[in-house]
């Protein structure tokens, strides 16, 4: 008897004699959370490297450095570039390709819209794929949720014809069901929690970019008007 | 030019293999806990349940045959003191104390030599045929024996003559008795006769003076009926009276209730009248009337009232045929909320549905 037990309670027992839906929604949950962590590390380390990037480029431009030096340093090697680099590239650029009679208001305002567009895609890539963690988050419960109610509908209907039921006949199907549900909360716990931090530190970069764009304006302004 | 490039630009994504390499490790490292973890926990129960089932009978014997040998040895001890035999002290103690708890079976094996043993001092004293032996060394005793034997043989015979006689004896004791048992029982029989005769001559005089009783105590009952007769009528009589005064005694309550009642029922009607000339009076006082109606009209409200003289509800029963008159009204009562209402709860009841006719002249 005893070896029996072992043999039914055994973690990849209960996932092959589980039925072919409950399975197909582990699989479903294997693939959310491989995914999903996928994306969590690949977030991880874009984050880390933009906020780096945000620093250092900060730290070189209130240091006071020449802007035609460091707009032409940042051209020339835009692909290991950062948010912020790239978005003073677009408004210098901007701001120099304007010939110096022309009207600062006008000079302004089109700085600021290539800034602001730069801005837009540069936060759009930031905040890529953390609305699909945000889904994995809230959904994958759910999936999990149902492929163990439909474990447990099948486990007590084999028990059904079973004249004397005991726990045995329905504790296996109710644990190869429970896995489910602990595969999405596997699957949704992370999720939720680099969702959460990675939508505020892109939030705090969002700030520091406006920011950034407002000081760079007005630097600008008075480099125009000197 | 610069700023078409940008747009264009590729965000160069760092790292994002590493990021896959370390997804699939994340998930290999939990599939090896669960799969390790799940089988850990089910291996102890195996030996448990075994251990368990094993044990668990020989604490339940052993406790009674502990108790089955004291009371074994006792017996076992009594018959050996008469038999100088020091062979079944010896055995028996080795078993019982070396090995307490299995020796049971060896037990009754000792047991039984046992009672064999103490047979033997019986057939020293049974055994017949063994008698010529010990004749021989014992002699007094067969002595003793043989002349007893002779001797019974006459005493038998000389017993069985006198036994005869004795018995003739009897056979004529027994015809005697018998005649006289006869005798005693005719003479028993005429005295029972006597007895029959005297006792129904005393039967006969008893009911004649049973008789004289009876007609006595029936003279007697007539008169005592006669007595209760007359109590019955007194105590009838007597009691008329009572009632009578009872009856009179609660005419009179009643009187004295209804007066009360009545004088309640004025104080309470004259409360209600109060309250409801009161709620009239604070309703018209509200009342802002309309300027220039024709005549005297009169406009009803059934007001429905919640205790502590809230308004739940307000319906029109009766129009003055001014809407004017019966809106201003109408507002009126609601503007004179909360109505005067007796401060005895039992009264509410008559407020709860108040129908309310106010004149456009007083």
């Amino acid at each position: 008897m005893s070896t029996t037990v072992t043999q039914d309670m055994s973690f990849l027992h209960l996932i092959t004699s589980a039925s072919v839906l409950v399975q197909l929604v582990m699989l479903i949950l294997m693939l959310i959370s491989l995914s999903s962590w996928w994306f969590i590390f690949r977030k991880l380390f874009v984050i880390r490297y933009e906020i780096k990037k945000t620093d250092d480029f900060e730290d070189i431009f209130w240091r006071g450095v020449d802007l035609n030096a460091l707009h032409q340093r940042i051209i020339s090697s835009r692909y290991e570039s950062g948010s912020l680099e790239r978005i003073f590239a677009a408004g210098f650029g901007e701001f120099t390709k304007h010939p110096a009679g022309s009207d600062l208001e006008a000079v302004m305002e089109s700085t600021r819209r290539a800034m602001r567009a730069t801005y837009q895609r540069e936060m759009d890539y930031l905040e890529s794929h953390l609305s699909f963690l945000a889904t994995v988050g809230s959904v994958s419960p759910y999936i999990g949720l149902f492929g163990t109610v439909w474990g447990i509908m099948n486990s007590f209907r084999s028990l059904s014809s079973v004249t004397q039921a005991t726990i045995a006949h329905v504790a296996p199907g109710i644990a190869e069901a429970l896995i489910a549900t602990a595969m999405g909360l596997f699957a949704a716990i992370p999720a939720v929690v680099a969702y959460n931090r990675y939508a505020s530190r892109t939030d705090q970069l969002a700030t520091r970019f406006e920011s950034f764009m407002e000081e760079l304006s007005n630097v600008l302004q008075r480099r125009a008007a000197e | 030019m610069s700023s078409s490039d940008p747009r264009n630009s590729p965000h160069s994504e760092p790292r994002s293999l590493l990021a896959g390499v370390l997804a699939v490790l994340v998930h290999v490292v939990f599939i090896a806990f669960l799969i390790f973890g799940v089988s850990w926990k089910d291996h102890p129960p195996e030996g448990m349940v075994v251990d368990i089932w094993t044990e668990l009978p020989k604490p339940v014997q052993e406790p009674v045959k502990t108790q089955v040998p004291p009371k074994q040895p006792k017996p076992v001890e009594e018959p050996v003191k008469p038999k100088p035999e020091p062979e079944p002290e010896t055995p028996k103690p080795e078993p019982v104390k070396p090995e307490p708890p299995k020796p049971e079976p060896p037990k009754p094996e000792p047991l039984k030599p046992e009672p064999i043993k103490p047979a033997p001092p019986k057939a020293t004293v049974t055994p017949p045929v063994k008698k010529p032996d010990i004749a021989m060394k014992e002699k007094p005793e067969p002595v003793k024996e043989k002349p007893d034997l002779e001797a019974q043989k006459k005493k038998e015979q000389e017993k069985i003559k006198e036994q005869e006689r004795l018995k003739e004896l009897e056979k004529q004791k027994e015809l005697e008795k018998k005649k006289e048992l006869e005798k005693k029982k005719e003479l028993e029989k005429q005295k029972e006769l006597e007895k029959q005769k005297e006792a129904e001559k005393q039967k006969e005089q008893e009911k004649q003076k049973e008789l004289a009783k009876q007609k006595e105590i029936e003279k007697q009952k007539a008169l005592e009926k006669q007595k209760e007769l007359q109590k019955q009528k007194e105590q009838e009589l007597a009691a008329q009276r009572q009632r009578e005064q009872e009856a009179k005694a609660q005419r009179e309550a009643e009187a004295q209730r209804a007066a009360q009642q009545a004088a309640a029922r004025n104080q309470v009607t004259s409360e209600i009248g109060k309250y409801k000339a009161l709620i009239g009076a604070k309703i018209r006082s509200r009342t802002v009337m309309p300027p220039d109606l024709p005549g005297n009209p009169v406009v009803e409200f059934n007001i429905t009232l919640l205790p502590g003289g809230d308004i739940l509800d307000v319906k029109l029963i009766r129009s003055s045929g001014h809407a004017s008159f019966d809106s201003a009204v109408e507002r009126a009562i609601f503007l004179s909320k909360p109505l005067p209402l007796p401060p005895d709860p039992a009264l509410f009841n008559e407020f709860r549905n108040l129908n309310i006719k106010v004149h456009y002249r007083e």
